[in-house]
Formats: C-alpha cells, sequence, structure tokens
C-alpha cells in the first residue's frame, strides 16, 4: 500500500515534470518559425502540441534507455525516481524562472543519477550507458546539427541566391510549415519518450513490471498528453531568446536550423540516444546564423546558454541527492514524498507569484 | 574498466551521424532545388519562355515531391522500430 501511494506521487510528478518539459522545452521548437514570420505563435504552439502529442506514439527506444540503461532498475526504489523528479523539475523551474534554456532531458537524467547515488553510491550507476548513450551523444548532437545547418545554409543561398528575394523568403516560410512540423514530431518522440521511460522504471521499481519491460500503453498516452499540454501552455520568454536574441534569422536559416534538428533528433531517437533537443535546436539555430556571419551569432548570449547546459547535469543531480536526502530523513514510507511534494508546490507558487509580481512575463508581441 | 571505445556504441553513432547529416542538408539542399524551380518558372513564364518554364517547374516539383516522400520515409522507419 505505502509503495503504491508513492508510485502514484512519481507517476504524478513524472507527468508535471513531462509538462514542464513542454512549457520549456518545446517553446523552442516553435521559436524559429515565430521569429521569421513563418507562422503566428498561437498557431505555432497549437501544431507543435498536436505533433508533439502525435510524436509520443512513433518509438519507444528511447524510453527503453532511459529505463535500462542508465541506471540498474534492480537497485532502484520509487522515493529514488521521485527524488530524481523533484532535482530535475526544481532546475527546470529554476532555468525558466532566468529565461534560460537548458536541457530537460540532462536535468531528467541528471536528477535520477544524483538521487540513485545518494541512496546506493556509485556502483548503481552504469557508467556505459550514462557516457555511450547519454553524454558522447550529448557533445556530437549539437555539434552535428551545428555543421548540418551551417552547410546546409550556405548551399541553400548558392541554389536559390539569384532568385527574386520575395518568392525564395515565401518559399522558405512555406518550409518551415514542413520542417517546424517535424521537429516538433521530434520533440515530442524523444522527450515524452523520457517521461515514459522513468515511469516505467518506477514501475520496475515496484514490481509492476517486470524487469526490461516496455511502457505499458496507459504510460505512452499520458505522456504525450502531459507533454501536450505543456506545450501549449507556452513559454515565451524561452521563445524570446531562442528566436531573437542568438541570431535573427531570416526563413531560409529558419527552415535549415529546424530541418537540421529535426534530422539530428529523429537519427538519433532511433538509434534510441536520449538527447537534449534542445542543446540540438539551438546548434542549428547558431549553425544556420554562424554560416551566414559570425558576427550574426550573439555568442555572449549563447555562451549564457551553453553555462546553462554544463551546469544542469551536476545541479539537477545535487538537487536530487538532497532531495532524497530529505525525504529519507522520514523513513522509508509515503511520508517524506508528501511531504516533499507539498513543500515543492509550494516553492513553484511562490516562484509563480514573484514572477507575477515581477510584470507579465515577455513575450513575443511585447518583447 | 572498459576503453571508450568498448563503451560507446561506435556503430549506431556513426550511422546516426550520416543518417542525419544525409537527411538534414539534402532535403534542405533538395527543398532549395525546390523554390529555385519554381521562382525560374514565375520569372521564364513572365518572359514567355514556356519551354524553359516547363522545364523549371519540372524540376521545382520533382524536387518537392522528394522532399515530401523522404520526410514520409523518415517517420515510416522511425515507427518500424
Amino acid at each position: 500500500m505505502t509503495s503504491d501511494v508513492i508510485l502514484v506521487i512519481v507517476v504524478g510528478a513524472a507527468l508535471a515534470f513531462d509538462f514542464t518539459n513542454g512549457f520549456h522545452d518545446t517553446a523552442n521548437v516553435v521559436a524559429t518559425s515565430i521569429s521569421t514570420g513563418a507562422a503566428r505563435p498561437q498557431v505555432a504552439i497549437a501544431a507543435a502540441s498536436v505533433l508533439n502529442f502525435a510524436g509520443a506514439f512513433i518509438s519507444i527506444s528511447v524510453a527503453a534507455t532511459v529505463a535500462n540503461d542508465v541506471v540498474n532498475a534492480a537497485a532502484i526504489t520509487p522515493t529514488i525516481v521521485f527524488a530524481g523528479l523533484i532535482g530535475a523539475i526544481a532546475w527546470n523551474l529554476v532555468t525558466w524562472y532566468f529565461g534560460l534554456p537548458s536541457s530537460s532531458s540532462h536535468a531528467l537524467i541528471g536528477g535520477v543519477v544524483g538521487s540513485a547515488v545518494a541512496a546506493d553510491g556509485f556502483h548503481v550507476v552504469i557508467a556505459e550507458g550514462l557516457l555511450g548513450k547519454v553524454l558522447i551523444p550529448a557533445i556530437i548532437a549539437p555539434l552535428l546539427a551545428f555543421v548540418a545547418a551551417g552547410i546546409s545554409i550556405g548551399i541553400a543561398y548558392r541554389v536559390v541566391g539569384k532568385q527574386r528575394p520575395g518568392i525564395v523568403s515565401r518559399g522558405f516560410k512555406y518550409g518551415q510549415v514542413l520542417s517546424g512540423g517535424m521537429l516538433a514530431l521530434a520533440h515530442g518522440t524523444n522527450d515524452a519518450q523520457k517521461t515514459m521511460g522513468i515511469i516505467t522504471l518506477a514501475l520496475i521499481a515496484n514490481g509492476s513490471l517486470g524487469a526490461g519491460a516496455d511502457p505499458p500503453f496507459w504510460v505512452i498516452a499520458s505522456s504525450a498528453a502531459a507533454i501536450a499540454a505543456g506545450t501549449y501552455s507556452g513559454g515565451w520568454r524561452i521563445i524570446k531568446t531562442t528566436g531573437t536574441r542568438i541570431i535573427k534569422m531570416d526563413a531560409a536559416q529558419g527552415f535549415t536550423s529546424q530541418g537540421a534538428g529535426a534530422a539530428v533528433i529523429l537519427a538519433s531517437t532511433h538509434f534510441g540516444f536520449p538527447l537534449s533537443t534542445t542543446h540540438v535546436i539551438n546548434g542549428g539555430v547558431m549553425g544556420a546564423g554562424a554560416a551566414k556571419r559570425l558576427s550574426a551569432v550573439r555568442w555572449g548570449v549563447a555562451g549564457n546558454i551553453v553555462v546553462a547546459w554544463v551546469l544542469t547535469l551536476p545541479a539537477a543531480a545535487i538537487i536530487g541527492a538532497v532531495t532524497y536526502a530529505v525525504t529519507s530523513i522520514f523513513g522509508s514510507g509515503a511520508v517524506g514524498p508528501v511531504l516533499v511534494t507539498v513543500a515543492a508546490l509550494a516553492a513553484i507558487l511562490a516562484a509563480f507569484v514573484r514572477r507575477a509580481q515581477r510584470g507579465a512575463p515577455v513575450t513575443v508581441q511585447s518583447g | 574498466m572498459p576503453v571508450l571505445a568498448e563503451i560507446v556504441e561506435t556503430k549506431e553513432l556513426v550511422q546516426t551521424v550520416v543518417f542525419a547529416f544525409v537527411a538534414g542538408v539534402g532535403v534542405t539542399v533538395i527543398f532549395s532545388v525546390g523554390i529555385w524551380g519554381v521562382a525560374r518558372f514565375i520569372d521564364l513564364n513572365q518572359e514567355e519562355r514556356s519551354v524553359a518554364a516547363g522545364a523549371a517547374a519540372v524540376i521545382g516539383v520533382l524536387a518537392l515531391l522528394a522532399v515530401a516522400a523522404s520526410v514520409v520515409i523518415g517517420v515510416v522507419v522511425m515507427t518500424g522500430k
């Protein structure tokens, strides 16, 4: 009974994380379409929401990696998963508060690794999986998007360079409907699967599923719904950072950055690599900008984003570890997770109130 | 202590890089050719050079169809695993 209560809290926290992922992360997906004028914000966000939902159903490779290849599932308890989720949610909200597009994925993996280490020591971490399936792809993927977007935009400018700008711009804006859609689909399939993987890990830890099991349908459907709802709720501060502060983009750059990002995320998802979609999208944006003119990229803003990326894994891991330590003060029952959940909700409410007192969120229209 | 080459799933990582690069660059280039074809069709048509305009239109349409086909193939491959 106690473990079932904890499991319910874990599933709730995981879906809340998925919601914040959509709220925080998916804004990046629509930023380029909005900043180039290819789509109106409301339309872009609604479409991204639907495609994120659809994307969640097309693969489970990443979910399998998160559930089985990062930490030893046999040593994990639902309380460890809960503490890791709190670490990820807390870091997501901190970076949202300051308008930085950090990686929700790395926050999630960092949080779970941190809480698992706090509970059982470093031996519970599957170093091969963490390094080979998370950390190395995390370095390669944004660089790949950067290079692919840079080469693409260089060739695209050569192909259409002598044509009338109006027609070319309109063509690429139409193209952004496709590339933006593919990026949203790609985002949904990679990011929603991380939540599926975490819930599956909790179900395995609780004994509700056997080791190595795939996510049940209700897990897939609820994860898809949560990320879609989060996406629809927006995330204007981060749209502004990615869409206009890194570079000023034209439609061709928007198309190439989205196309390169979607290709990298979809290919990685196919092979089960739980990428940071944020890193990849920003890599594509910077590649498309740098290929046109190095000074077009606002490297100071890009540097701040890189710092947030570097901090994410260790910061979420520390918060996850502290959360586990606090939770375990109250024993192995449901009291700890319940109290931490109440405290987390209070902290979230305080953050929103403080944000509201400091003025309305920055929007694309107002910014 | 396993060496890095054993830890990293090199084959899958290389395939990811190749597929992503080919798809990312390829689709953009083909789409650009599609836009080029449409733009040339409009200009040549206004100049009443109908044969050249037709050729440009065919190139443009084929390129755009290729883009659509590659997107469909990509999604089918994803759902197949």
